[in-house]
């Protein structure tokens, strides 16, 4: 073997080995060719290492033997001239089958050694595991902590930077939680025990409605346009006429949000009529905090001034006028628009109730049927 | 502060079971967080400390249907939620934005989008993609124009109008513009100032009929649309191109030109690898004279596709043209536009007394949507006496009407190659 290391950069020695050793300080021989798939090894390889049992690549720590099998697995497959893009994908989609602890090694292990293929494999596999999930889910899946308190989740976003306009956002966020605690109160808060805030928060961020099968509906509409785009379809109606509202009937299979946070939405949403049509959109751009939680609405210590990094009150005035500003431009559109806000104020009640239903997918799907 | 009961933090924090995800080195975090959609990503916040601030960074900033659900009639509600979102996401994210796609079936062209493509000129976007799925054409905030890093932009139900002053999109390499209003002198100034052009899309234009496409970069042309005239200027690389005319009529103005339409569009198509004469536009490619062969044959083409009318004699002689003109032909694709061959007369057979050559590369060739009619089986007899190296040639009728007839026709014909193998498949 030892002849053989000192030409072991030729090309033309096809069955070369080189010698790893792996964090747990086991050394094992490889065939060269598989090995030089990853980087980290080729150019652990040209530096002269590897080329005996004395003088073995040491890998990263975070390459175990298991891992380095995997890796090897997969380099063997991919190395082979060949194969066809179908084989390759089946392949991949097989090796990424397995336990998220695994995956999540196989991750580290693999970027480690610079093998950006299976890096992006393997994170797409992660992201797949995650996608759609709620977040109690996601915690439970890979056990992470979960050490965020209720308030912490809806806490001010850090601003390091000072940049106004997260300031500007925070002190949103500030009066709209007033708001709501002055409402619950005079609610009589009902009892304020915690309930599943992940369905609520996801609230708040307004990206409700997931359903684990939403990434299906895409691809859909994906498709949908590949036939628009379609020239042999010429006869494909103006954009105005593809207008889903014909089809956005409202699914009413949202029950599934619980009847507080319905209640904090009903309240919400009579907000309007109570304090004057200038908070309307406020409320809507807030409204991620506002359905949040019960258990917030009753805690005293918020307060404006803890936002503001200690600011002089003449500069406190001005980002009060700011706030104004922005809650405006929030609420800036068409003079229309607004009457027809204020007009619909009332009949927009009941048609909150539908937000966290999943009939949204179904009627994209509907509608992509249509189209075809 | 309330804080969560102790009870569900148990079985998640036991001592073999490590959180080993968060741990992970912060560039693989980001590329598990691309790969999922903005609203996966922008919930991960709440999933524990570590993951509080990393979706901030996301380069890629894509609305659509699936990461901002919306599910109610009311439409003013919608616009709002919509228009929420984004102002929200755009307020929180933190870092360089280099791909802004908003796509959103149930967002009409509203003037919300202004200022988010105000606020993106003070970015290095790279990519940017805006969708207009219903109502109005949205017209696109002149900011937009500004844009300097841009390498990719896409716009549907748009309306575009520089500013005098627009001096181009320096870096810019894909234009995609469907359904969209903007000015002759308008839509020549944007491709000409586009130096690294090098993919253009068009579909459903509005407000110009000249295609005057000077781009010494461009690689790629799709387009389909009604236009009178299309015109390349110093487009010498171009290799794949996708045209079709939507209308049939309008055309006969250019004749009466010297060379007619067929020279001159081959004229500044030297590297044409890949053509696909889509609609009606053979019948345009047929105005004026058609000579029997191009003055410069296309060398490098090697992927055909027609739609011919085959009652058409010119659009016979137009495609012959074409066809003896490309001696290194490998795939060709011949679509019937059957919904106009039954009228009842047929063109004289032009096939029979076109001089005989050889495709010595063609070994694919698909014909689709025919009915059987004589002019047909012709064309076919045609190609199969005349390549010699044909492994398949697939036969697809527009109908079953025409039935064993057809078949039968089929198997008769001579082949010039002894491997060819016919594929007669179900319509």
């Amino acid at each position: 073997m030892t002849e053989a290391d000192s030409d072991i950069i030729k090309p033309e020695m096809l069955k070369a080995y080189v010698w790893l050793q792996t964090s747990d300080g086991s050394i094992q021989q490889v065939e060269q060719e598989f090995a030089m798939y990853c980087p980290f090894i080729c150019q652990e390889i040209q530096a002269g290492m590897g080329s005996s049992k004395n003088y073995p690549i040491s890998l990263p720590p975070r390459v175990n033997p298991a891992m380095l099998s995997l890796i090897l697995d997969y380099c063997r497959f991919h190395q082979v001239p060949g194969r066809s893009n179908k084989e390759r994908k089946s392949f991949d989609e097989k090796f990424v089958r397995m336990d998220t602890k695994r995956l999540c090694e196989l991750t580290s292990a693999a970027d480690s050694l610079q093998l950006k293929p299976l890096v992006d494999l393997t994170s797409r596999a992660l992201a797949r595991v995650i996608e759609g999930k709620t977040p109690e889910e996601i915690r439970e899946i890979f056990h992470l902590p979960d050490d965020l308190t209720e308030e912490e989740k809806l806490e001010p976003i850090k601003n390091t930077m000072d940049d106004p306009r997260i300031r500007l956002l925070n002190r949103l966020y500030a009066r709209k939680r007033k708001e709501l605690k002055e409402r619950e109160r005079l609610k009589t808060a009902e009892a304020e025990e915690e309930h599943a805030d992940e369905r609520s928060v996801d609230d708040l961020l307004s990206f409700i409605n997931g359903s684990n099968e939403d990434s299906r509906g895409t691809r859909t509409s994906k498709t949908k346009k590949k036939n628009r785009k379609r020239k042999d379809h010429h006869k494909t109606a103006p954009p105005n006429c593809t207008s889903t509202s014909n089809i956005t009937s409202c699914s009413s299979n949202s029950v599934n949000m619980d009847k507080k946070e319905l209640d904090a939405r009903h309240s919400m949403y009579s907000n309007p009529l109570l304090h004057g049509k200038l908070l309307t959109d406020v409320c809507n751009a807030t409204k991620l905090l506002d359905i949040e939680d019960d258990g917030l609405a009753a805690e005293d210590e918020f307060d404006d001034c803890d936002l503001d990094d200690d600011i002089d009150p003449a500069l406190k005035e001005q980002i009060d006028r700011e706030v104004e500003d922005f809650a405006r431009r929030l609420n800036s559109d068409w003079p229309e628009r607004m009457q027809e806000i204020l007009s619909l104020g009332q009949q927009r009640r009941p048609l909150q109730v539908t937000i966290n239903g999943n009939g949204s997918l179904r009627r994209f799907t509907s509608l992509d049927q249509r189209q075809k | 502060m309330k804080q969560r009961e102790p009870t569900t933090k148990v079985p998640y924090n036991s001592k073999n079971e490590v959180d080993i995800i968060s741990n992970l080195p912060g560039h693989i975090i980001d590329k598990i967080l691309s790969h999922l959609s903005l609203r996966d990503a922008v919930r991960s916040s709440i999933l524990s400390n570590k993951w509080r601030y990393k979706w901030v960074t996301l380069p890629h900033l894509v609305f659509d249907n699936q990461s901002v659900l919306v599910s109610t009639q009311d439409q003013t509600l919608v616009k709002n939620k919509l228009v929420n979102i984004v102002d929200h996401v755009l307020l929180l994210h933190a870092g360089p934005i280099h791909k802004f796609k908003l796509s959103h079936r149930d967002l009409q062209g509203v003037s919300d989008i202004d200022r988010w493509v105000l606020y993106l000129s003070r970015g290095s976007v790279k990519e940017f993609i805006l969708e207009i799925w219903k109502g109005h054409r949205y017209k696109l905030h002149s900011s937009i124009y500004s844009y300097q890093k841009l390498v990719h932009l896409e716009l549907f139900n748009c309306l575009l109008k520089p500013p005098s002053n627009f001096n181009g999109f320096k870096s810019l390499k894909s234009l995609d513009l469907q359904h969209i209003t903007m000015d002759q002198s308008e839509f020549e100034k944007i491709i000409a100032s586009c130096p690294l052009l090098e993919r253009l899309t068009l579909m459903n234009f509005e407000g110009f009929g000249l295609l005057n496409i000077r781009a010494p970069s461009l690689l790629f042309f799709d387009v389909g649309g009604v236009f009178e005239d299309v015109s390349f200027v110093g487009t010498f690389n171009l290799a794949v191109v996708s045209i079709g005319l939507y209308v049939n009529n309008g055309i006969e103005r250019n004749l009466g030109f010297g060379t007619g339409n067929l020279i001159k569009f081959f004229a500044c198509l030297p590297h044409i690898q890949r053509l696909e004469v889509q609609s009606f536009f053979l019948k345009y490619l047929a105005c004026g004279i058609i000579p029997g062969k191009l003055p410069t044959p296309c060398l490098d083409l090697s992927y055909l596709s027609i739609r011919i009318n085959f009652n058409d004699m010119e659009e016979n002689m137009a495609a012959l043209c074409l066809l003896r003109s490309s001696p290194n032909l490998q795939e060709l694709e011949l679509l019937a536009r059957t919904e106009e061959q039954n009228t009842a007369f047929g063109a004289p057979n032009i096939v029979e007394n076109f001089p005989s050559f050889s495709f010595s590369q063609l070994r694919l060739i698909k014909i689709i949507g025919i009915s059987g009619i004589k002019q047909e089986l012709n064309f076919i007899n045609f190609l199969l006496l005349n390549t010699p190296v044909l492994e398949k040639m697939t036969v697809k009728p527009a109908s079953t009407d025409s039935g064993w007839e057809l078949v039968k026709e089929l198997l008769r014909f001579r082949r010039a190659s002894m491997f060819a193998e016919i594929v007669y498949l179900d319509p």
